[in-house]
């Protein structure tokens, strides 16, 4: 049981980077992003093609570091691939959703305009690796260190919980200390006022795609390193992604944090008595039980209804 | 090809369009004409098809039980099929309906996600149900004792076309009475709808039933037409986003756009895979994907150019005024 | 010295005009009231000068350059402030995140001026680090205006500022507004409290049907029976 619930905190903990981007997204932006889940897949994909492709022909050494199922390649291939993919994600923004901000679409076909970009994004994978699952190292054991309590843990899931409580720790820096942290915030709190107040919106709003984007390649880089990769993997994210940041309440960055963890948890507790399969499914019933009965989410957001 | 297997091949491609037809009718009730973003067609698309299958399809029985897990099957005629499709979609949209109806629509949205993944993961996880992942074979088909199989399309295409006409002819009728005013209205200006004293809820209820009911038809029409079914048909992609497509391109609020889109995104997949012939065989077994790459690519460009559609909305609202 | 001066304005909402030929020149260091009936196309007047609405014709001219129609961003670098009637703080941020905010503009944060702003509203100093979206409407108003104050503005522009403010606040935000204008700020009131407004207000003009119907110095509108009988409630 305690094995179940630590793998629902490694879990949960990627699902944390996914939801707390599109609970910022929403924030700001408005809309509901369906490609937020595909934009993990990218950046796991991309950092496929880095690890076992590029640098391979560059020939830099793919020597493990210590108990962990990876080497230098991948700690190269993480800043790299959430660079890129935070480019990605203002790219898109500049050529799709932009546009249609400008022409003052509604929220909905901002929202069916990212569904197409999942689609985009997911077909594109499948085009250059295949649909069949990939994973970053083949065949590598994965031994488990054993803890107190029984736990078996590996050691890549230290390091994706470290690397995932760093990366919120420094978000959280960011937006309560630095300037454009505050005004990222006071965007979202109130977008006409922060254009009263002299901030460049188009500013905060490229901004808000690079962290967004950022982190989620790195879920989905961490996930690819914990579990697999395969085409679908975004999608899957969707419902535990959007679940999160519901219960959290929608455009609160720490609730979608919370939000992440305990979805994490509640899925991986599901498996004792269902298919894994049925992981999405329990990330469902857990979001429409929060709309039900407390739509605002726990810690508040947005109001939900019209 | 000779002109046979031309014309076969042609009433076939004119089936599957006029079925998706059907499919666009339904959502244009509910996004068209009342702006409920539903992204979970492939789940009524699903659900009508497997309901269809189980009622029209007997107990299996001797060996084939051995093979075959159902959890009902009463063997009756096509039209209880068809019945019974839209009965049950028109349930589950209800249930559906009630805690999400009252919500923004970017919500509705991903709970309509939700329910369509559910009910995929259910059929094929649950083998009691509709034989998991197999899926259904050997769906009846109705009329078929009157041509020779290889005949027998013609019969289905009129049988397709038929219930095309008739789901068509009922909408267009109750798009221009009062009721149908309603939920332009609702579309347009919630609030001020509600301040004239309607209710809302209610309304949008009932255009997410009907809808729904629609796309029940439309996937027993599937399942019969295909003869078997399985849960990798009901996917996002095959289900869903293939019919937000066609009626973005032919034009959402509009009925005549709704089927217009269905047969030229149809007549696009299918022409695609023409093109798709002259890849490199490296790439042919990507083909598929390619396609589908290029309809996604394609409502883009429709949601950043021409987001009315080819024939955009309506312009008549009531059969009193001309 | 004319500070601004608008010419002719007309401007709306798609196709209706809410301000119709509006013309008004702001004097250096004035408070100048804008009254009138609900619907008369004060706020719209507010929102045109300040940029978040271009007008359809007319101009606008601030210490004698020509920025019609330029972005609120701009309007805010070139010494202008506007404080909207509602929603005109960040509820999630602290007292103090708001008043920086209001110096968005300067890359650093000017210490001087927020302790000069501190001094306007000591009531907020306990408050710094308080979210401002649990404060009172009375402190929330002060914020509000604090913010905007931030970037020693010449002109600026108050929506409402005692709209939903208890009777005694009132008072307080007036005695507060005169204090602004000591420190040589020119200030557009657009009010409902035609009376309290007008009592401090070196001039007045009275707008109806986004039109000009009345123009004088403010205790003169104050003490004028006709106009205080059609537009100020006798």
């Amino acid at each position: 049981m305690f094995e179940l619930f630590f793998y629902g905190i490694v879990l949960g903990s990627i699902i944390a980077l996914g939801s707390i981007g599109l609970s910022l997204i929403y924030g700001i932006l408005r809309f509901a992003n369906f490609a937020h889940g595909d934009l993990m897949t990218a950046g796991a994909y991309l950092a496929l093609f880095f690890v076992t492709q590029l640098f391979e022909w560059l020939g830099i050494p793919d020597n493990t570091i210590g108990s962990l199922s990876f080497g230098i390649r991948m700690i190269i291939t993480f800043p790299i691939v959430m660079i890129i993919i935070s480019l990605l994600s203002i790219i898109i923004d500049q050529i799709l959703y932009d546009p249609l901000r400008m022409k003052k679409s509604s929220p909905v076909i901002l929202a069916m305009a990212s569904l197409g970009v999942s689609f985009i994004i997911q077909m594109m994978v499948i085009i250059i690796w295949g649909s069949d699952s990939l994973f970053y190292k083949p065949g590598i054991l994965r031994p488990a260190m054993e803890l107190p309590l029984n736990i078996k843990i590996r050691p890549d899931q230290i390091f994706i919980i470290l690397v995932v409580f760093f990366s919120i720790s420094s978000l959280h820096l960011f937006l309560k200390y630095t300037r454009m942290g505050k005004a990222m915030r006071a965007t979202s709190d109130n977008p006409e006022l922060a254009k009263v107040t002299g901030i460049q919106t188009r500013n905060i709003i490229r901004l808000t795609w690079a962290i967004g984007g950022a982190m989620a390649a790195l879920g989905g880089i961490l996930y690819g390193i914990d579990v697999q990769l395969h085409p679908g993997m975004g999608w899957g994210f969707l419902l535990p992604l959007f679940a999160a940041a519901i219960l959290g309440g929608i455009g609160n960055m720490y609730g979608a944090m919370i939000g992440g963890l305990v979805l994490g948890v509640v899925q991986q507790l599901s498996t004792s008595f269902l298919l894994p399969t049925y992981k999405p499914a329990i990330a469902f019933i857990i979001m429409i039980l929060i709309l039900i009965v407390r739509p605002q989410g726990i810690f508040g957001g947005r109001t939900l209804w019209k | 090809m000779e002109i046979e297997g031309l014309i076969s091949y042609l009433v076939s491609l004119i089936i599957l369009s006029g079925i998706y037809a059907i499919f666009s009718l339904g959502l244009n009730i509910q996004w068209g004409y009342t702006g409920l973003f539903n992204i979970g067609i492939a789940g009524f698309f699903c659900i009508g098809a497997y309901t269809s299958a189980l009622i029209t399809s007997p107990m299996p029985s001797g060996i084939y039980a051995q093979y075959v897990n159902q959890v009902f099957g009463l063997g009756l005629p096509f039209i209880f099929g068809i019945l019974g499709a839209a009965i049950v979609c028109g349930l589950i949209a209800l249930l559906i309906g009630i805690p999400t109806l009252k919500l923004k629509e970017d919500y509705l949205a991903i709970s309509t996600i939700g329910i369509a993944e559910t009910i995929r993961l259910i059929f094929n996880n649950e083998r009691w149900l509709a034989n998991g992942p197999r899926g259904l074979m050997g769906l009846s088909q109705p009329l078929s004792h009157l041509v020779e199989p290889k005949h027998y399309n013609y019969i289905y295409l009129f049988i397709v076309l038929l219930f095309l006409l008739i789901i068509y002819l009922s909408i267009e009728r109750a798009i221009r009475s009062p009721w149908g005013r309603v939920l332009r209205a609702i579309r347009e200006d919630e609030i001020a709808t509600a301040m004239s004293g309607k209710n809302i809820l209610s309304f949008k209820m009932q255009s997410l039933v009907l809808g729904s009911m629609i796309m029940g038809i439309g996937g027993a029409l599937y399942a019969h037409y295909t003869k078997s079914i399985s849960p990798d048909v009901f996917t996002p992609l095959y289900g869903t986003f293939i019919v937000w497509v066609m009626l973005m391109v032919g034009g959402s609020g509009n009925n005549k756009g709704a089927v217009l889109g269905a047969f030229v995104v149809w007549a696009i997949w299918i022409g695609t895979s023409f093109a798709t012939e002259l890849l490199p065989t490296t790439l042919k077994a990507k083909a598929p994907y390619i396609r589908f790459l290029l309809i996604g690519i394609l409502l883009e460009i429709v949601l950043l150019y021409r987001p009315q559609g080819l024939l955009g909305e309506e312009k008549k609202i009531s059969r009193f005024i001309e | 010295m004319i500070l601004l001066e608008l010419i002719e304005l007309t401007s709306g909402y798609g196709k209706t005009d809410i301000l119709n030929n509006f013309s008004l020149t702001l004097n250096k260091e004035e408070i100048l009231s804008i009254i009138g009936p609900n619907g008369a196309g004060k706020s719209t007047l507010l929102k045109t000068i300040f940029g978040l609405l271009i007008p359809k014709k007319g101009t606008i001219r601030f210490q004698e350059e020509e920025v019609t129609g330029l972005s609120p961003d701009k309007m805010v670098r070139k010494g202008m402030g506007y404080v909207p009637q509602t929603e005109n703080v960040f509820p999630s941020l602290t007292v103090q995140e708001n008043l920086e905010m209001g110096a968005f503009i300067k890359k650093e944060i000017n210490q001087n001026k927020l302790d000069e702003i501190y001094a306007l509203f000591p009531i907020l100093i306990p408050k710094r680090k308080e979210k401002v979206g649990r404060l009172s409407g009375g402190m929330r108003q002060m914020v509000a205006m604090g913010r905007a104050l931030m970037l020693d503005p010449k002109v600026l522009l108050l929506d409402e500022p005692t709209a939903s403010l208890a009777p005694l606040l009132v008072g307080m935000i007036f005695e507060k507004i005169v204090e602004i204008n000591k420190n040589g700020v020119a200030l557009i009131i657009v009010e409902q409290n035609a009376k309290e407004t007008l009592r401090i207000s070196h001039r007045g003009c009275v707008m109806a049907m986004g039109r000009k119907i009345f123009e004088d110095k403010g205790l003169a509108i104050l003490n004028n029976k006709e106009i205080g009988r059609l537009y100020l409630g006798g």
